[in-house]
């Protein structure tokens, strides 16, 4: 490796805290009352951080020179046209297209809605923060 | 006799063939080893194909007016655990390059054994869970929330089998003394590869059994 000489880092403390940051996670994910954007918010955190812990670390992203950064730069930016291209389903559909239960004709695309489903008393909703079934 | 004899001889320095092609004293190629340029280019697609998994996804959890609590359907405790296997695989992976890198095949062997070994049992847990969900009648056809989860965890699962088998061919090389202190870069691509790998279950964990 070209850059090993810069690469040297302390694998047991990145190792430490993925292994934290993994507990703080399923903890905060079942735990938490929720659906919300609170505790889905304190995920997605606890996720990047420990992504780029692997990122930057384990990958070596960090020391590595302008030409592997420069290869990587268009990712993040083509993901957030994919971002951008998604959001307005995201934010902003009141329709609610999908049934859970809508599937897919194989042969045609044509959706079709198989019934209702029993979803259980641990249904949450689609939509965050205590929007579940008022659409 | 010998004057001729000598007149035929094949003199490498004079009748050796010429080059086509300029000859230079540097290297002309890129600053970064070739190999270590295709995976970077490698991943970038595949982060963008994940993209496009995890966007759809979204889109479709999002859109549909209930969605089930994953908890309530998925063995978060089990997969937890296996989030957990995964990472430790993946220190192994770079304990393995740092002992390589240090010149000591030994250590590269244990590390590298130890990452396939765990990666193994990541694989074996994942098709444990699907022979479960599918006897217990939760199939992709069955409605939304089983599609978008096999067909994430899917495609994650055969990208992990496939590192696995890498790691694998890493280290039958490696058992046959092919990497040193100075030539190790087939282990650092594996290696990369397998972070990736990593790093995706990370997102997809999160995304699939805990929101």
């Amino acid at each position: 490796m070209s850059n090993q000489e810069h690469s040297e880092f302390d694998a047991n403390k990145v190792f430490i805290a993925l292994i934290i940051a993994t507990a703080i996670e399923v903890a905060w994910g079942l735990k938490m009352p929720g659906p919300n954007w609170w505790v889905w918010g304190g995920l997605i955190t606890i996720a990047f951080y420990k992504g780029m812990l692997i990122f930057q670390y384990f990958m070596h992203f960090k020391f590595e020179g302008w030409i592997v950064k420069g290869l990587i730069l268009p990712t993040p930016i083509l993901i957030m046209i994919v971002v951008g291209a998604i959001m307005p389903d995201v934010g902003f559909n009141q329709r609610l297209d999908y049934e859970l239960t809508d599937m897919a004709d194989p042969v045609t695309g044509e959706i079709h809605r198989i019934g209702q489903m029993d979803v259980g008393e641990h249904e949450s909703g689609g939509a965050p923060a205590g929007e579940e079934g008022e659409h | 006799m010998s004057s001729s004899t000598h007149s035929i001889a094949y003199d490498p320095a004079v009748d050796a063939p010429k080059p086509h092609h300029p000859v230079y004293d540097y290297d002309s190629g890129p600053p970064v080893d070739r190999g270590k340029f295709a995976i970077w280019l490698f991943l970038a697609t595949e982060v963008m194909f994940f993209t496009g998994l995890i966007g759809s996804y979204v889109v479709i959890r999002t859109g549909a007016p209930t969605w089930p609590d994953p908890s309530s359907r998925l063995a978060v405790d089990l997969t937890a655990f296996n989030t957990f296997v995964l990472i430790v695989s993946s220190y192994f992976v770079v304990r393995s390059l740092q002992a390589i890198q240090k010149g000591n095949r030994g250590a590269l062997l244990k590390w590298l054994g130890l990452a396939i070994l765990f990666g193994s049992f990541f694989v074996g847990v994942q098709v444990y869970e699907y022979i479960h969900l599918v006897h217990e009648g939760s199939t992709p056809n069955v409605d939304l929330f089983w599609s978008t989860f096999y067909a994430m965890t899917g495609f994650h699962g055969m990208h992990v089998i496939v590192g696995v088998i890498w790691l694998i061919c890493v280290w039958i090389a490696a058992a046959r003394g092919k990497y040193s202190a100075e030539n190790h870069v087939r282990v650092e691509l594996a290696g990369l590869y397998w972070h990736f790998v990593d790093l995706v279950w990370v997102l997809l964990f999160t995304i699939v059994y805990l929101f």
